[in-house]
């Protein structure tokens, strides 16, 4: 068995730690670009090439249609989900999506969990690397406030990758284990975790008990489409409408200009965390130049209602852990987003407390995550995780009214018992729809997944189906049915309402082979190409050399022939038959190199005789 | 590693079976005596059981926590990431049921209402929806300040003194509410002498009655009270 390591899969950055077993510390691993940050943007090239991280994020300029940011918007979501999100983000959706989306990125199309993979197999590699050995399981954190589909999505990435997904972490509670690990602290912790794309609150309890410590969650909260994103697009509707105004230029929402205006725009919004006032500059070709300062106060208007949006999931945790503002012993935040001067004051004031910020708001949810893979690799010895489920589960029942069988901020593993009967005579069949949500009506819950109890016919009411709902300690929804009356088994064929049936998976796992493969020839492609160069350069150079005039002219005519025919090779992409044009200039070449390695050697040993004399 | 005794077994009269791993007799323990393995658990024991507690209704909350928190260390799936699949599903079930126990069981009105579906008193989910006798009249003019309230806002009328009168009303049902906690503790604490010194069967059913009537009062006015919350509140 290979590593296991520990990964934030963010909505702008993902990044992957591990613990170390030195010093008993989480860390970040840094990837080749000398940042632990990989964008979480893949892009994929026209010869079918896949770009992850910082290179693709360049690509989001240069080639915006085959290049995708901010998929974690889309994970486990389907297309009647995301009409708000496609006028503000530049998705391409596949026209043929309907549960499951389907991103077009240049003449293919991918679901969200194939691009998470993506980024999730470079961080993977970045690990690889740094290890010297294959890394093959992984604990993924996941927004507090993701529903089952997203979980499972993120679930489905993961075996995507190539990663046994070890454990699905809360990431504010990840956040809530690195902090405590640093802290040593007790008592009641609020973790604000304001990011690029999710927002959650979670509110723990740390407790020290004889056998050691437990972070257990009271109550947690957000929402998954409010983030960092959110405000550079309030900051992009701004300068899109000033210029419209005054220079009469319309972007097109998918166009390389607005990507290029956008990375501007989240300069400056970096900026104004420290400085108090930015200036935008942006070149409109022949209509001049938009510049525009912007000012901390300004800036704090445009985003005070995007910052008031999360005070309303933060009152409604407290109202279920029955805590109140000033019983939190700490306050964490955790998060991009929170290096937001008018974030961290709206917070201090709310909880009468200056919030800690000790830890880098960008790694600390990935170092939790990889304490937890420490624990789940090693055992439960010093600290265990209690956290709960955000969404209260319930089924459909008559007139579209659901009944909740288990509440919202229920420690999880949690599980609910169902019996299930039929209404009338010779029915066969029961159907069952099990949603998440908090609201009354079916109609506004999200739905989970539906399946079918069959039963022989027979009197109505004769049917007894003991149906178990399960949320694991992932958040992740199992459904057994057991027959009371002949107390077998029943099988239930779930089939989810939004995300990949377990066979579509099947399918892209085999694609996902035949894509290593395809990789692997890449870099060999790569290679031979490196090592041809190099042996071109260097035959060329030896038969620059006065003393190459002892080989035959057969010889000399063999050599050139052996360079024209590698040149060849090297213009395809067959790899194999580069490697054989390589060895055959090797072949070529050997009497060369013998000739002038011995006139090397003489020419060293004549030096040395002269010396003597 | 030390055994937990999880059921009471006299009381609850679960049967004793053998381990699945070294055939040791188990009598609904949450580890095997002799091996040390996660057992399943015995069909129809109660959370009460679960925690080793008799069917009483005055549980202390420290203590329970306690035991939640020393359960959860040893049963969470954390500990069975490595263990077979078979012994993965039993710690699932064990943690899923420690869970489930303590979330019903640490609330006392919860609590009530399980102990009454668990002996067979209370159907699950089920409340009478007839507004108890002495209620009416003040649920008569509930419902009236409700529509007037509505028919106000729909016409665009002055709906402060209407909600005056509402924020009253829900004052008086809250504290309805609190009265009938009351009664339901007053009850608890009747049932758990009768468990203690043996009272005789018809003085149970007596007393498991009362508590589901109070049961039905009770979410009969908790639905009353959340509805103008969400009309004031709207």
């Amino acid at each position: 068995m290979g590593r296991v390591v520990g990964i934030d899969l963010g909505t702008t950055f993902s990044l992957i730690a591990y613990l170390d077993a030195q010093t008993g510390a989480p860390k970040c691993i840094l990837g080749p670009y000398g940042s632990t940050l990989c964008p979480s943007v893949v892009s994929v090239d026209a010869d079918g090439k896949v770009i992850v991280g910082e290179p693709a994020r360049a690509k989001l300029l240069t080639q915006p249609e085959r290049t995708i940011y901010s998929v974690k918007r889309l994970m486990g979501r389907g297309v009647a989900d995301v009409q708000d999100e496609l006028k503000i983000f530049p998705f391409r959706i596949d026209p043929g999506s309907d549960n499951v989306i389907r991103v077009r990125l240049g003449d293919k199309s991918f679901t969200a969990p194939e691009i998470s993979a993506y980024i999730l197999r470079e961080l993977k590699s970045w690990a690889e690397a740094y290890f010297q050995e294959p890394v093959d399981r992984a604990v993924i954190t996941v927004p507090a406030y993701f529903n089952d589909a997203q979980r499972q999505a993120t679930k489905d990435a993961g075996r995507l990758a190539g990663l046994e997904v070890l454990r699905l972490v809360n990431e504010p509670t990840a956040a809530a284990l690195a902090y405590g690990l640093h802290k040593q602290k007790r008592g009641h912790v609020a973790v604000y975790d304001f990011g690029g794309g999710t927002f959650d609150i979670s509110l723990l309890k740390l407790i020290s008990t004889n056998e050691g410590d437990i972070y257990q969650v009271l109550a947690t909260n957000g929402d998954t489409h409010l983030g960092g994103d959110d405000i550079d697009n309030a900051l992009l509707d701004l300068a899109r409408r000033e210029i419209r105004e005054k220079f009469g230029v319309e972007f097109d929402h998918r166009g390389e200009a607005i990507q290029t205006l956008r990375k501007s725009l989240i300069r400056a919004k970096h900026e104004l965390s420290s400085a108090e006032k930015t200036i935008v500059q942006y070149p409109l070709e022949s209509k001049g130049m938009y510049i525009r300062e912007i000012t901390r106060a300004e800036f704090d208007e445009l985003i005070r209602p995007i910052i008031a949006r999360t005070m309303a999931p933060v009152k409604m945790a407290l109202a279920d852990a029955k805590l109140a503002p000033k019983e939190m012993d700490e306050v964490v935040l955790v998060g991009g987003s929170t290096r937001i001067p008018l974030v961290r004051k709206t917070v201090g004031d709310y909880f009468q407390r200056a919030p800690h910020c000790e830890l880098d708001p960008d790694e600390v949810v990935a170092l939790g995550a990889a304490v937890q893979a420490d624990i789940l690799e090693t055992g439960v010895k010093t600290m265990l995780l209690l956290d709960v489920t955000p969404l209260s589960l319930g089924i459909e029942t008559m007139g579209g009214v659901i009944a909740k069988i288990i509440p919202r901020n229920s420690t999880i593993p949690a599980s609910a018992q169902e019996l299930f009967t039929t209404g009338v005579e010779n029915q066969t069949a029961i159907d069952v729809h099990v949603l998440q949500g908090e609201r009354e009506l079916a109609k506004d819950c999200r739905s989970l997944a539906r399946f079918q109890l069959k039963t022989p016919p027979g009197p109505a009411g004769l049917a007894r189906i003991e149906v178990k709902f399960l949320i694991d300690a992932n958040g992740i929804l199992q459904v057994a049915a057991r027959d009371l009356r002949s107390s077998e088994q029943h099988t239930v064929e779930v089939q989810p309402s939004y995300g990949l049936s377990d066979t579509e998976i099947e399918r892209m796992l085999e694609e996902s082979i035949e894509f290593a493969e395809q990789d692997f020839a890449e870099r060999q492609v790569i290679e031979a190409r490196t090592e041809a160069e190099t042996i071109l350069a260097a035959t060329d150079k030896a038969l620059a050399d006065p003393r190459s005039q002892e080989i035959s002219i057969a010889e000399r005519q063999a050599i050139a022939e052996s360079e024209v025919q590698l040149r060849t090779a090297l213009a395809g992409r067959d790899y194999k038959l580069m490697r054989t044009r390589i060895d055959e200039i090797n072949a070529a070449t050997a009497h060369l190199a013998e000739v002038l390695m011995n006139g090397a050697l003489q020419t060293a040993f004549e030096g040395k005789r002269l010396d003597d004399v | 590693m030390s055994v937990i005794r999880s059921q009471d077994a006299q009381t609850e009269g679960i049967p004793v079976t053998s381990c699945w791993n070294c055939r040791a007799a188990v009598t609904g323990a949450h580890f095997c005596a002799a091996c040390g393995k996660v057992q399943p658990l015995p069909a129809g024991a109660s959370y009460f059981a679960f925690f080793g507690l008799p069917q009483k209704l005055t549980i202390e909350p420290a203590s329970l926590e306690g035991q939640f928190h020393m359960l959860s260390w040893k049963l969470h799936p954390d500990n069975f990431v490595r263990a077979s699949e078979f012994e993965r599903n039993l710690s699932l079930e064990r943690s899923s049921q420690l869970n489930d126990a303590y979330r019903t069981l640490r609330e006392p009105v919860a609590r009530v209402e399980y102990l009454l579906e668990h002996l067979g008193v209370r159907k699950e989910g089920t409340t009478k929806q007839q507004a108890p006798p002495e209620l009416l009249e003040e649920v008569f003019e509930l419902n009236e300040s409700l529509d007037e309230l509505r028919e106000a806002r729909a016409a665009g009328g002055d709906v402060a003194a209407l909600q005056g009168r509402l924020e009253a009303a829900q004052q008086n049902f809250q504290e309805d509410l609190d009265d009938v906690d009351a009664e339901l503790a007053g009850l608890g604490r009747e049932w758990d002498a009768a468990v203690d010194f043996g009272g005789d069967e018809s003085t149970k059913k007596a007393l498991l009655a009362r508590m589901n009537e109070v049961l039905n009062r009770r979410a009969y006015i908790r639905n009353l009270v959340a509805g103008v919350q969400k009309e004031l509140g709207g």
